[in-house]
């Protein structure tokens, strides 16, 4: 990994309004489980798992990891300042493994707190029963896998959010719920199997089609392939204007 | 060379421009057609077509399923009602504009292009109608083809073209008026936000959020907090807002179970508030484009 770029990938995430959209994001869960805990609930345990599960990990963790996937290399492209790392005398895959670092950083920097802050409120004053601890680690295994994917992506098209979007809304959103037989390759439902692993409610309230270690493998399988992918893809960049 | 001239002056042949000036209204219709086919991506490259026309397949898709009901049931049969449409497609429709309107502002604000459209005959203004027409117009575009297929297959289906025509031209005005209100709405608030964030992706994912998580965090306040309070916060969300006034204009009654039931509004609030909200973004819009600098 190299230092520099890393830096200058965290100083990239800095801009004002753009870090105003992230934080939106983070808030967003926060806010909800606030409104939530202000209702009368029969089963908090329940609806917390659905509410973490439907709003963190379907719509949260993909659009926060898209952001900052697509751009770490992509918007390097888009503005031409690309060429100016690639020419420096770094091995590729030390340029990936420092963008992938610094993505995972800020993507989990938001998510992760959020799901736990949320978590913690929608669950307040009942026992836990590790739904707030498999979330979090669900959620920090999809920064891992999501920003793998959304980086390979950004580097594989021009057009890697349209991609990006139809995956998470159009293959993860419709078709896997669908077509159950292609859950093994959704991103959420490792994540969700990942929950369901650590969290110890019973089957109606929270149920995950994928087992815990399985997920935990694919989607370690997942990230690292993307990873390996995207360093071939840069050591064989060839740049064009993409606008 | 000492008794050589200073200095010569050569005539390079610069001429004037003597042909007809078009002017500001040509300016900006030249600007819509040029972004309206932007919109979809024509006279661009198959991957900036990929997305806009692929999300318009997709809103045609519940007509389609809806057309081979009609043609195998003897008897009418209506599985996908006019005023459920938009309902059904309103992620995809949010996703159209998501990725579209970054690609109708951000990309001259990417490319320090806005200086060369606002040295010539076009206003700032202008700039901002062109965009916001183009866009309304891609809007309806996905959103009355499919209707006005729906409606036709359901009226050549019918034993009698004639017959479904009188029982059922009200719905053709309903479609017009609701799409219209939808499509200003929905290209008002997704300008408003990609003209903030020229990044593609963060403008992206902002319009996304602005229409998918108000959508939940209506929802849920409407749930928890006290009904008369509590249903005010519908008429923030702009998937609710359609949701009500389509029903509003087909003139049917929301179902009770429902959110936009519940919080038992006369339709025409939701028309209203769709109104208000489509011109207070496009004042915005006049805001932003009159303070840019290009």
């Amino acid at each position: 990994m190299n230092a520099t770029v890393f830096t200058l990938t965290l100083r990239q995430f800095a801009g004002q309004r753009r870090s105003l959209l992230m934080f939106g994001l983070a808030l967003i869960p926060v806010a909800l489980a606030i409104i939530f805990r202000l209702g009368e609930h029969l089963d908090q345990q329940e609806e917390t798992a659905n509410f973490l599960a439907n709003v963190v990990i379907t719509l949260i963790l993909p659009l926060a990891c898209l952001i900052i996937g697509t751009s770490a290399l992509g918007s390097e492209i888009e503005d031409g300042t690309a060429v100016y790392i690639l020419a420096k005398p770094v091995p590729r895959r030390e340029i990936i493994a420092a963008k992938f670092a610094a993505s995972v950083l800020i993507a989990a920097a938001f998510v992760v707190p959020a799901t736990v802050v949320s978590g913690l409120i929608g669950l307040q004053g009942v026992s836990e029963e590790g739904i707030v601890t498999g979330f979090a680690i669900a959620t920090l295994v999809g920064v891992f896998a999501y920003t793998a994917v959304f980086i390979l992506l950004s580097l594989a098209t021009s057009r890697a959010l349209l991609f990006g979007l139809a995956y998470v809304f159009i293959w993860e959103g419709l078709i896997t719920e669908l077509f159950s037989g292609t859950r093994f390759l959704s991103i959420r439902q490792y994540c969700l199997g990942i929950a369901d692993f650590f969290a110890t409610v019973s089957e109606q309230e929270f149920e995950a089609t994928i087992g815990g270690p399985e997920a935990f493998i694919l989607a370690a399988v997942a990230a690292a392939g993307a990873l390996f992918l995207a360093v071939r893809r840069l050591e064989s960049f060839e740049l064009t204007n993409t606008d | 060379m000492a008794d050589a001239p200073a200095g010569t002056i050569y005539d390079v042949g610069y001429q004037r421009y003597e042909g007809v000036r078009l002017g500001r209204r040509h300016a900006i219709w030249a600007l819509y057609v040029h972004s309206l086919r932007g919109v979809f991506g024509i006279g661009r490259s198959w991957s900036s077509k990929v997305g806009p026309m692929g999300l318009a397949v997709i809103a045609l898709v519940p007509a389609i399923f809806q057309l081979g009901v009609a043609a195998v049931t003897p008897t009418e049969l209506s599985v996908i009602r006019p005023e459920e449409y938009y309902n059904l497609i309103e992620v995809v429709l949010a996703i159209f504009c998501a990725v579209v309107a970054p690609e109708l502002v951000g990309r001259d604000q990417r490319t320090n292009t806005l200086s060369l459209y606002f040295s010539r005959a076009l206003r700032r203004q202008d700039y901002a109608l062109a965009k916001f027409g183009a866009l309304v117009t891609g809007m309806l575009a996905i959103t009355v083809i499919p209707q006005a297929i729906m409606f036709l297959g359901n009226g050549l289906a019918a034993n009698d073209f004639g017959d479904y025509l009188k029982d059922n031209w009200t719905d053709l005005p309903s479609i017009l008026g609701s799409a219209a209100l939808l499509s200003g709405l929905i290209a008002g608030i997704g300008l408003i936000i990609a003209a903030q964030m020229p990044r593609r992706a963060y403008s992206t994912v902002g319009i996304l959020a602005a229409f998918l998580l108000t959508s939940i965090i209506a929802a849920s306040v409407f749930e928890t907090a006290d009904q008369n309070v509590g249903r005010f916060v519908l008429l923030l969300s702009p998937f609710h807002i359609v949701r009500g006034f389509t029903l509003w204009f087909f003139d049917a009654t929301p179902d009770p179970g429902t959110q936009i039931g519940e919080a038992n509004f006369h339709g025409i609030a939701y028309a209203i508030d769709a109104v208000l909200v489509t011109l207070l973004m496009l004042a915005l819009l006049f805001r932003r484009y009159e303070k840019i600098s290009p």
